[in-house]
């Protein structure tokens, strides 16, 4: 993905956070999420990832 | 507007108002221009507090035009990149664009009295075309038929009314003249503050841009620092959510949280506070630049977040803009309706500069709990996943590309598809003259230029129609040669690296016309010379000048 494709998603994602509210925010992420691993062939891929995040969000 | 019926004095040709850097900068350049403009100042000398501290490569391309580069090259401190940290772990190194054979570093870091200074000190170079009053400020503007009329107030209560053919306000963020109007700056205002604080403090670390996000010292907080000349420090952090902006800048305060953090990076020398102020981030701009024959530039046109450093560096590319504009017209060259250009192409300019501020203030004052929540995700993956490492660079200012339609709609010439395109910055490159010149740009600033990109073919005669070039006439075009190899003579430069013809896409007789702020008009990828009149005369409409006239030499 190009650096201002990146930079457009992530003021997207941020403004349908905001649009949800701090209840729905977590219900939002979990879909895209989903929605996101669904596209993607290979579940090693996808469970590194979510190891990857755990740890990250325990920073 | 003719004399005053009680004095007999002609018209000021131009009136600035606001001497602070966009406007010593604009009354140098229209001196160059041979323009006479005078200054009012509501403040009695040049800033206090360091203020905007970093000069783009383009506005130092502007200042150079009036030789105000020099004394700024040689007392700031340049620099080519920056860091970004999250907690105490390096998540972004960023180098901007540059290449070692270029002229300027794409910024320099420099107290804002300084580059008063040396644009004041430029206006002594052209005797007689510009003066400054100060402590003396504007109380009332009135648009009249034919000129305007300020009403000025100087120190001690004096009060008279200046007249002008043109009035051009650069008096800042709580312009005067915009009230007087009635206009308003409209836009948005965002939520998180800053606190700035300039310290004095030796310091052997490198010139660049540091960030820290949520650092040890200062916990959930954003710090920024900058080295300036004279070993000054610019700090400037987040202040917390809910703390009171007035309370935010109290000395006792700040400096336990300037101490912290020099603690945390190990600048131990002992230190001083020279300087505190609070911000607080804008997207702000008039609907239009231009009202008659009041003109808006710098603060008072529009104020962008400082994220990016896009403030005075659109300052001075809005008086770059505009100084051969107002010159040609006030010269009978030019009809008054090019003005309107600066206008459309300057809010272009805006509405870039904020987009890009915009995104950057969502990163640095996340405006509500999900941009703070996706920065807090950003920073995390930063540190493992260099792919999102952009999200997280400041999109310094960069010199931005009018659209083509703009001051070149219907031109010959104006539908190249090669780069540079008609409304492109025109290309730096290094080259061999018969002077002191070194690059490519220090042909710009003057009048119009055309770069005539050929090995041995000759200026056709028609062209040649006089062979000496005036300084300050900005109704001129000089014609210069690029060569890629030979010697240098008065009319010809030589590519000596190939940089010349390689960023301007060109090929034996290609022709690029070149406007007075280093724009690209019109190119042409074989020499069409008819054209290339037909584009000069498409502006230059005026009844002083009916033919254009067309010099040949290097002596732009």
């Amino acid at each position: 993905m190009k650096e201002q494709d990146l930079d457009h998603c992530y003021t997207v994602l941020s403004d349908a956070l905001a649009a949800v509210g701090g209840e729905k925010a977590s219900l939002l992420l979990a879909t895209l999420s989903l929605s996101l691993i669904v596209r993607e062939t290979d579940a090693k891929i996808v469970l590194d990832l979510i190891a990857q995040a755990g740890e990250l969000a325990r920073t | 507007m003719g004399p005053d019926p009680q004095t007999g004095a002609p018209p000021l040709p131009v009136l600035i108002v606001g001497g602070g850097p966009v406007g010593l900068t604009l009354g140098a350049l229209l001196a160059r221009h041979g323009i006479a403009s005078h200054i009012i100042e509501a403040d009695e000398a040049y800033c206090q507090g360091s203020r905007a501290i970093c000069i783009s490569r383009r506005s130092q391309e502007v200042l150079a035009w009036v030789g105000a580069d020099r004394p700024l090259n040689a007392k700031g401190l340049p620099w080519t990149g920056g860091r970004s940290y999250f907690r105490n772990q390096e998540v972004l190194h960023f180098r901007m664009p540059t290449e070692p054979t270029e002229r300027f570093a794409p910024m320099v870091n420099i107290q804002q009295y300084f580059v008063e200074e040396y644009a004041h000190q430029a206006q002594d170079r052209f005797p007689g075309k510009c003066s400054v009053s100060w402590s003396t400020r504007a109380v009332a503007t009135r648009p009249t038929a034919d000129g305007v009329e300020v009403d000025v107030e100087a120190a001690g209560g004096h009060r008279e009314t200046l007249r002008a053919q043109w009035v051009v306000a650069c008096d800042g963020a709580r312009s005067a003249v915009r009230d007087h109007l009635g206009l308003s700056l409209e836009g948005t205002q965002y939520e998180g503050r800053y606190v700035i604080v300039d310290i004095e403090q030796e310091s052997s670390r490198a010139v660049e841009r540091l960030a820290w996000f949520d650092p040890p010292s200062n916990p959930g907080s954003t710090v920024l620092m900058h080295r300036q000349p004279d070993n000054v420090w610019r700090v400037d952090y987040q202040i917390r959510d809910g703390e009171d902006p007035a309370e935010a800048v109290r000395p006792e305060l700040v400096l336990p949280r300037v101490q912290s953090h020099l603690d945390m990076i190990g600048e131990t020398a002992p230190w001083k506070p020279l300087w505190i102020s609070a911000y607080g981030a804008k997207c702000l701009s008039l609907r239009s630049y231009r009202h008659g024959r009041v003109l808006f530039a710098g603060d008072a046109a529009h104020l962008v977040p400082i994220f990016g450093v896009r403030g005075l560096n659109s300052g001075l590319d809005d008086v770059g803009n505009l100084a051969w504009k107002l010159a040609l017209v006030i010269g009978g060259a030019s009809r008054d309706d090019l003005l309107d250009t600066y206008s459309t192409e300057r809010l272009y300019a805006t509405e870039e500069n904020i987009a890009y501020a915009a995104k950057s203030t969502e990163f640095m004052a996340p405006p509500n709990f999900a941009f703070e929540l996706m920065r807090q995700a950003t920073l995390r993956l930063a540190s493992v996943d260099p792919r999102v490492r952009s999200l997280i660079n400041p999109r310094q200012s960069s010199q931005c590309s009018y659209p083509a339609a703009m001051l070149g709609a219907g031109l010959p010439g104006g539908d190249r598809s090669a780069s540079p395109r008609p409304g492109d910055p025109a290309p730096e490159a290094r080259v061999r003259t018969t002077d002191e010149r070194t690059h490519l740009t220090q042909y710009f600033g003057g009048g119009f230029i055309a770069l005539y990109f050929t090995d041995d073919r000759p200026v056709p005669d028609s062209i040649a129609l006089r062979a000496s070039a005036s300084t300050q006439d900005v109704a001129t075009m000089t014609v210069v040669r690029i060569a890629r190899k030979g010697i240098p003579d008065a009319t010809t430069v030589v590519d000596f690296i190939g940089e010349a013809w390689q960023r301007y896409g060109a090929h034996e007789g290609t022709l690029c016309l070149i406007r007075p702020d280093g724009y690209v008009l019109a190119c042409w990828d074989q020499p069409d010379w008819q054209a290339l009149s037909s584009v000069l005369r498409r502006i230059l409409t005026g009844q002083a000048l009916p033919q254009p006239r067309l010099l040949v030499g290097g002596d732009a």
